[in-house]
């Protein structure tokens, strides 16, 4: 019953006004925490900047962050923001279910928009070229590695694996050698399918495709068993995915920053994570490569989107995109803006700046930013080298495009079984996995 | 004396019209009681109706339609409920949840009893014990979960390291689809037993020292005394906390979404876990309103032949 009150208790609530005095009050997602003293200081000289730049607009922060549980209710009864902050496995849906609103007219304004980098808006732009939000921090999947347990094991830090058969090898030898998880795959809450998606493309699959408009699930290809069969290998053969395996990122991140992990599957910017919310205390081990291959040469790539709900009306909308220009496309584009910007997150030691992320313009663009922020970087760069150097011979792959969560949804329980149960049969369970999801994908597509 | 007779009677039966006056002087002032008991009723009907019915008659309309709730909702007839049927996972999800129904009945419907009945014998040191059996009730349960995820877990938790001393393990506990539904009725167990031990405390203590004297002149042992007194003194009381259980057990969500989000496997994933990932995973509110409401029948039909069932309990 506390879901059917939840459902239905939805109501249309006014999601702005105009503010006393006869402005237009903008509430935008994506402040900073009140503990993030530096990072709160800066939005508000941005928000400072930006009313002046555009009198008769007040800007209201919001420190609401996604969450899956709320956000759905939320949009659907109109009560977000006007400007609204999410991951990037959600705006295909937000986009198939017209839950935000196309910016692409106005966006098109500035007079850098061409100069995009066209793989960041692919996956927030729809089958008829229209974009409906601007990324921030961008960045490519790779493997996190610990460079101590790597040193631990007689392996070198600076050489990570660049297969997955090395991955494989060095698992295993750290698992051996100290006991702890050489490699953990997430297997819970979405991430199991998220992360058999990204491990497949590193095997050169697809697990989804269209014809005729239609989307339909592959699960079934070569490259996602061979993908499940390496999973399968290193817990029953190798014994290297240590004893928990139901986690989702966080508890990977959690256990990572411990020192009890010596391998995932994730992005620079987990290093935030590790240092700022799960306290990693050696933060000199935190490494990161490409993403290993064996026959993909791709990665999945994602990123905080900023979006205009559909609840926003036509004036508020306009401020909306306005703010996005300026709080987002511009800091990314404008080296002083960038430079302004990790001066003052830098006064907090506990910050991480200088984090690398994929260029949203092109790569001399971001060349010249990462020249501009140098002197206020607090990260060890040359630990992501592996990773920046490398990832330039990836081809950058967004998410499957439709419904992607619902692929997610039926593809973790495949994971869990490879990892919980020894007998478990790959081709019947990718089999069934894939008719179920084809079933509901052609539900959605009547 | 004829005539004092009558004029007697006048005045008795002055006396009588008065409890007739008296009921329609109420009828007045009741009509004005009635319209302002209704005046402060008003209220609260209001606020009960739009936040208990409106949205149970809302949720009902939303399980006949395909909708984003954002945009006009279309209707759909039956097709969220096929789409239901359709689902192999809904059948999954019903097992799993019964499963969960009888772990529950089997482990966690006796231990507050017998708990209590040990309970009640001790004298000395009641409250600490009290204190103890209730704690668990009073930690948030997203809390009490994360600390049993440490105990269950594989590696360094405190369950394997316990048995490990005496030669046992280690277990998979949450990590193995065999163990993963007892360890969540094990921890739901410990959670949520003490107020049903503090429930039969209660009612223990309402049963007369009388027949438990009786029965031990008649040469009853404590069993016996258990099952011949205390058991049926105690009915009516287990009756209800067997139909709250029950009805507690089928709606089971926080665990399984915090400790194991339906899996491994989905050997977790109950009818709760599956409405709340068609609603807020895949956007298919419908389905989600639509299974809500079958859950909603099947309960309110269990409770009703229970009740009938049980009734003779209650009048005995």
């Amino acid at each position: 019953m506390a879901l059917t009150a939840t459902l239905a208790g939805c109501s249309s609530l006014t999601p702005s006004s105009a503010g006393g005095d006869g402005d237009l009050v903008l509430r935008v997602q994506g402040m900073p925490p009140a503990t993030d003293k530096p990072g709160v200081a800066l939005f508000k000289k941005q928000v400072a900047d930006f009313e002046k730049a555009n009198p008769g607009i007040k800007v209201k922060g919001s420190t609401t962050v996604f969450d899956p549980l709320t956000f759905s209710a939320k949009l659907s009864g109109g009560n977000v923001e006007d400007v609204i902050r999410v991951p990037l496995t959600e705006p295909q849906r937000l986009i198939q279910q017209k839950q935000v609103q196309p910016i692409t007219g106005q966006l098109k304004e500035w007079e850098h928009f061409k100069e995009f980098n066209p793989q960041v808006l692919q996956p927030l732009t729809d089958s008829a070229g229209d974009v409906y939000g601007v990324p921030q921090n961008p960045y490519a999947q790779g493997l996190v590695y610990n460079r101590e347990l790597f040193e631990k094991a007689g392996l070198d830090p600076d050489r990570p694996p660049a297969t997955w058969a090395e991955v494989r090898t060095a698992a295993k030898k750290i698992s051996d050698s100290t006991g702890r998880a050489g490699f953990v795959h997430e297997s819970k809450d979405n991430q199991g399918g998220w992360q058999l998606t990204m491990l497949s493309y590193a095997f050169g699959g697809e697990l989804q495709k269209e014809e005729g408009g239609k989307y339909t699930a592959t699960l079934t290809g070569e490259p996602t068993k061979k993908a499940l069969g390496l999973l399968k290998d290193m817990r029953w053969k190798d014994d290297s995915l240590g004893k928990t395996l139901l986690n989702n990122q966080n508890d990977v991140i959690k256990q990572f920053a411990a020192g009890q992990v010596g391998m995932f599957m994730g992005s620079p910017g987990t290093y935030r994570l590790a240092k700022m919310q799960f306290g990693m205390e050696n933060t000199d081990a935190f490494g990161v490569a490409p993403m290993p291959q064996s026959g993909g040469d791709s990665t999945l790539t994602g990123g905080d989107i900023y979006m205009v709900p559909k609840s926003a009306d036509k004036k508020h909308a306009a401020a909306a995109v306005d703010w996005l220009t300026f709080a987002y496309a511009k800091p990314q584009y404008s080296t002083d803006m960038a430079a302004e910007q990790a001066k003052a997150l830098s006064a907090d030691p506990k910050s991480a700046v200088g984090v690398p992320t994929l260029p949203v313009f092109d790569k001399a663009r971001q060349a010249e930013i990462d020249a501009a922020i140098k002197p206020y970087v607090n990260v060890k760069l040359q630990n992501f080298k592996p990773y920046t150097d490398g990832l330039s011979t990836l081809k950058l792959k967004p998410e499957p495009p439709f419904q992607a969560q619902t692929l997610y949804t039926a593809l973790d329980p495949v994971v869990q079984a490879v990892l919980t149960k020894r007998d478990a049969d790959i081709d019947a369970l990718l089999a069934s996995a894939e008719k179920d999801v084809n079933a509901k994908l052609a539900a959605d597509q009547k | 004396m004829a005539l004092l007779t009558p004029s007697r009677r006048p005045a008795a039966a002055s006396k009588e019209p008065a409890p007739r006056t008296l009921p329609q002087r109420r009828r007045g002032t009741g009509a004005r009681k009635q319209l302002t008991a209704w005046l402060f009723l008003v209220p609260a009907l209001l606020v009960f109706g739009l936040f208990a019915w409106w949205p149970i008659v809302r949720s009902l309309l939303i399980s006949f339609q395909k909708t984003n709730l954002v945009d006009p909702a279309v209707w759909v007839g039956l097709d969220n409920f096929r789409a239901l049927f359709d689902d192999p996972l809904l059948a999954t999800a019903v097992g799993n949840t019964l499963f969960f129904v009888g772990l529950g009945l089997l482990i966690g419907f006796p231990a507050p009893l017998v708990l209590a009945a040990i309970m009640s014998t001790v004298r000395r040191g009641a409250g600490v014990y009290r204190f103890l059996v209730y704690l668990p009730v009073v930690i948030p349960p997203v809390v009490a979960i994360l600390l049993w995820k440490w105990f269950y877990d594989p590696g360094s938790g405190l369950f394997n390291n316990v048995l490990g001393k005496v030669g046992l393990g280690p277990y998979s506990w949450l990590e193995s689809s065999d163990s993963a539904m007892l360890s969540l009725v094990l921890e739901s167990t410990w959670a949520g037993m003490g107020g049903a031990v503090l429930i039969y405390l209660a009612a223990m203590v309402g049963i007369p020292g009388e027949l438990y004297e009786a029965a031990e002149v008649d040469g009853a042992g404590i069993w016996r005394r258990i099952w011949h007194v205390m058991l049926p003194q105690l009915r009516s009381v287990i009756g209800l906390l067997l139909l709250v259980q029950l009805i507690n057990t089928v709606q089971v969500f926080t665990e399984p979404y915090v400790f194991t989000g339906g899996g491994p496997d989905n050997s977790t994933l109950t009818v709760l876990l599956l409405i709340f990932r068609y609603a807020f995973q895949d956007g298919e509110y419908g389905q989600a309103a639509a299974l809500s409401f079958l859950m909603v029948l099947a309960l309110a039909l269990l409770s009703g032949v229970y009740l009938r069932a049980t009734r003779s309990w209650s009048t005995s």
